[in-house]
């Protein structure tokens, strides 16, 4: 099963491509070296026959019949490669190493043929060796023969050529056990990324790809897979955990509703309640269910979306000072000091809607939590990092070191603030809203406490620095 | 006034039909987007309210096709998607307002009534008279009686808003929507006091109260 799966890869199916190539691109070079050297040897013997034949006929011409016939007999008895003949014009052999000429008369005009002769070898064993000769007829009519066994030639040519059987051989042997090992290696990288696909398929959203640390492509496709998992992840759980989160937020004030609407019911019913008043109330907590549910999806939607929508850049003191504007009459009314210190010309990139409830989230807690007398400054400035805060210090009560982590969370309401109205939702949503903008959410004390009055709080709303 | 309730589900549609005729106008009502264009082609409607998503046309699709034929009654949206994005989506359609489910009639109500309006006052106007009190929009002036008022730019704002309105119920989210553009509902009651500073400018000292609270609405300017 393993095999057949391999042999179906694409890194396989590449090696197996380029071995072909090669074989091919091998073979046109096999047939190539074998012609030139094949060819080249046929040359030399040629050659070397020639040069004999010429030395001969000169020594012919210089001395004739019988010292060519004597050259000849020292010739053959001594290590020369050639076979020689020297016949009689009809034909009949006068001197030589061979028998009888392998080529047909030509009627003297010079011929040369390729041929193979007999011998015995060590064992004595007939073989026959293949040869090449020249038969040339003399000027005295004689006919002459020289020859040459080739076959040393010829098996060095084919020792060559074997050589290069081999090689290609081994390359093909070699680029296939390369190309699978290649291949294994690829597919088994392939198959651990396909792995962690098939397992996301099915569910398992906690797979990541192993990162070999190579830094190769695989390398790079895993990370980019690990991190768009890890994103993925994030906002699953944050769908996840706002469909909780709604289930659980609304079944309260629900489940409260309902009790009154049972109590008023019953009341009602037993001519005691006021079913006027009991309408009244429930149309106000089913307002309260809804503005609760408007918190939470606003804040789940800005969790699962990961970033506020159609951000624009802006003048953040522009929106701090619509703000202010708008708070201000709120502040004097209840004998609050309200003061803005707003930086001009600086630059935030944001949607400017959920800011501004942001902002009007924060400005709510401020005016609801600062006894009368007291102050709020609402501030925008430039930190040193670049970063744009807006905050607003209030002199009310304050929120104990240890509460601050805590008011953020959904639902939160410390004691002395349960009296209030409110929903526990506002700093969930304006820390959501800071988040979703890459920026952060900060709790200090206030002024500190002067009496009776304070430390006050200091809420920032911190945003980076707009690129 | 003759209205047009486009809207697929038949009990929100019986209410608003009930509380409108109530309120004493004529209503006409389609179940989905295809009945409300055949009954928008047909009859002349002051105002349309047009749920959003329904089934066969959608309330963006009719819209976008009334609108296409020439037809510029004022219309306001219904829908349960209330991002931003959605309430621009509707707006870019040709819609002229945008509610957001589930609502309070009185709500619903006073928005109708503001869109009404909207259609009559439609030529630019550089004065506006609701009873003693008049408003010079070039030279940015409010006079009671001969007697001038001044105003925060603001104000003036919002007492421009309620005398194009003059004689209707506009609501506390109407106000922090058309006046300060904001979309969403601050907790403390910002806007009452915005409205009694107005209130004591402009009604202080003199015998009848033109700025009156509507109790469960919002606000009045009587004439």
């Amino acid at each position: 099963m393993r095999l057949p799966r391999l042999f179906r890869t694409t890194p396989f199916r590449l090696t197996l491509l380029f071995l072909a190539l090669f074989a091919a691109a091998a073979s046109a070079f096999l047939a190539y070296i074998y012609l030139a050297t094949a060819g080249e040897a046929t040359r030399r013997t040629d050659q070397n026959i020639t040069r004999e034949m010429r030395s001969l006929v000169a020594a012919y011409d210089r001395a004739g019949v019988d010292a060519v016939n004597q050259s000849l007999i020292e010739r053959a008895s001594s290590e020369r490669p050639f076979l020689y003949l020297l016949m009689k014009p009809d034909g009949t052999r006068i001197s030589g190493s061979i028998a009888e000429s392998p080529l047909e008369d030509t009627n003297g005009a010079p011929s040369r043929a390729s041929f193979s002769v007999t011998d015995y070898d060590a064992q004595g064993r007939l073989v026959k060796h293949p040869a090449r000769g020249f038969q040339e007829r003399l000027s005295g009519g004689e006919i002459l023969f020289v020859g040459a066994d080739v076959s040393e030639d010829q098996a060095y040519v084919v020792k060559i050529v074997r050589a290069l059987w081999g090689a290609g051989a081994l390359v093909i042997v070699l680029g296939l056990a390369g190309g699978l090992l290649v291949s294994r290696n690829v597919s088994r990288s392939m198959g651990a990324l396909n792995d962690v696909v098939t397992a996301v398929r099915n569910g398992d959203f906690g797979a990541r790809a192993q990162v070999r640390g190579t830094r190769d492509e695989f390398d790079e496709l895993s990370e980019g897979i690990n991190e768009m998992l890890d994103r993925l992840e994030r906002s699953m759980a944050g769908h996840r955990h706002a469909g909780d989160a709604i289930a659980h937020d609304l079944r309260s004030p629900l489940t409260r509703l309902r009790a009154r609407l049972e109590t008023a019911y019953l009341d009602v019913e037993a001519g005691k309640g006021n079913a006027e008043e009991a309408l009244a109330q429930a149309l106000e907590d089913t307002d309260g269910v809804l503005k609760t549910f408007g918190a939470v999806l606003s804040i789940a939607r800005l969790q699962a979306a990961g970033q506020a929508p159609d951000q624009v850049v802006f003048d953040p003191a522009d929106l701090a000072a619509d703000l202010a504007e708008l708070y201000e009459p709120t502040c004097e009314d209840k004998g609050l000091e309200f003061d803005a210190e707003l930086t001009k010309d600086l630059q935030v990139r944001g949607n400017r809607e959920f800011l501004a409830q942001a902002l009007a989230n924060l400005l709510d807690n401020a005016v609801k939590y600062t006894p009368a007398g007291g102050a709020i400054m609402f501030r925008v400035r430039r930190r040193s990092s670049g970063e744009v805060e807006y905050s607003i210090t209030d002199t009310g009560p304050g929120v104990p070191d240890e509460d601050r982590a805590r008011v953020v969370e959904r639902f939160v309401r410390l004691e002395n603030s349960r009296s209030e109205p409110g929903s526990g939702l506002g700093l969930s949503l304006v820390a959501a809203v800071a988040e979703a903008h890459g920026g952060r959410l900060e709790l200090s004390e206030g002024p500190g406490k002067v009496g009776e009055i304070g430390p006050g709080l200091r809420v920032a709303l911190i945003l980076p620095r707009a690129a | 006034m003759r209205i047009l309730i486009v809207e697929d589900d038949l009990e929100a549609a019986e209410v608003m039909d009930r509380g409108l005729t109530e309120a004493g106008h004529e209503c006409v009502r389609a179940a989905d987007g295809e009945d409300g264009l055949a009954a928008a082609r047909g009859g002349e409607f002051d105002v349309m309210i047009v749920d959003r998503m329904m089934p066969r046309m959608d309330g963006i699709t009719m819209i976008q096709t009334i609108r296409r034929e020439g037809d510029q009654t004022p219309v306001l949206f219904l829908s349960a998607l209330g991002e931003i994005t959605d309430r621009v989506d509707g707006l870019k359609a040709g819609g002229d307002d945008y509610l957001v489910k589930p609502y309070a009639f009185a709500e619903l109500i006073a928005r109708v009534e503001a869109l009404s309006r909207r259609r009559e006052t439609g030529s630019v106007q550089t004065m506006l008279r609701v009873g003693e009190l008049e408003m010079d929009l070039i030279g940015r002036a409010v006079h009671r009686q001969g007697k001038e008022i001044d105003l925060q730019p603001r104000e003036f704002q919002l007492l421009e808003f309620m005398m194009r309105h003059a004689g209707q119920s506009v609501t506390r989210t109407m106000l922090l929507e058309k006046v300060w553009e904001y979309h969403f509902d601050p907790q403390t009651n910002v806007i009452d006091v915005h409205i009694s500073r107005l209130r004591s400018k402009i009604d202080k000292g003199f015998d009848k109260p033109m700025l009156q609270t509507v109790r469960g609405a919002g606000y009045r300017l009587e004439p």
